[in-house]
């Protein structure tokens, strides 16, 4: 994703760019899902541990933390949901493993 | 004397616990912390909840949430009870005084450069009620995202 932004530029994207991005990839050929941090977009500064409806989507039936090449997830909230969710373990609210 | 601190505190008393048990707990902790001056912000009882896993052939717990404002060693003194106390199955402390700080920092860093760019564009500060989301609107959030990556 980081090169593709840097290929572009700042100065020269436009909204019909951003809904190519949506549509997959010209080149690569496979389909692509445009991922943006829902922390961002949905504006979460804070992500309380306790709140399991928020930790939820990163859990696969697993319960292993989703990565963030999967989830679109920005390095800064992955971050803090690495930590929120590592407390809820310990509180049993989401559990360390499931099988 | 130290420092007045913010901490959040979680602990599970075990199902059989009668409510009356888990009230005496309770101002138990707070005899605490008034000995060592703190004081009590907030107690949330989200009364029986089932356990994502078994702690001590437990399968669910009453949850008890406490936030208090007191010094490190009030919450040493705390953490040190409750791990003697049998019916207390699991607790956990956690500092949240700067974590709500720095929350609370980038809500109003946000709010601050949304009015100002809003200025920049002519428009009011505030968003007008009836407002759809424009197209200006959209790639602000996409600069926000952009700008914490």
């Amino acid at each position: 994703m980081s090169e593709e932004r840097g290929g572009r530029g700042r100065g020269g994207r436009g909204g019909d760019k951003d809904k190519a991005k949506g549509e997959g990839r010209p080149r690569g050929g496979f389909f692509r899902r445009r991922r943006v941090c829902k922390f961002c977009a949905e504006k979460i500064d804070y992500i309380n541990y306790k709140d399991v409806r928020i930790l939820a989507p990163f859990l696969p039936e697993r319960g292993k933390i989703q990565p963030r090449r999967i989830s679109g997830t920005c390095a800064l909230h992955q971050r803090k949901l690495q930590v929120a969710i590592k407390r809820a373990r310990q509180l049993a609210l989401i559990p360390y493993v499931t099988d | 004397m130290s420092t007045s601190r913010q901490y959040e505190l979680v602990y599970i008393v075990t199902p059989d616990a009668t409510d009356q048990a888990v009230t005496d707990l309770h101002s138990q902790i707070e005899q605490i912390v008034q000995r060592f001056g703190g004081t009590f912000d907030k107690t949330e009882n989200w009364g029986r909840r089932k356990l994502a896993y078994e702690i001590g052939h437990h399968r669910e717990g009453t949850y008890v949430v406490e936030t208090i404002t007191g010094s490190g060693e009030l919450m040493k003194e705390i953490d040190r009870r409750l791990r003697v106390i049998d019916q207390v199955i699991r607790h956990l402390v956690v500092r949240v005084d700067e974590e709500l700080r720095v929350a609370d920092r980038t809500r109003s860093d946000r709010s601050a450069w949304v009015a100002r760019r809003r200025v920049a564009r002519g428009l009011p500060p505030e968003r007008q009620p009836g407002e759809g989301r424009g197209d200006g609107d959209q790639d602000d959030d996409r600069d926000g995202v952009e700008g914490q990556r």
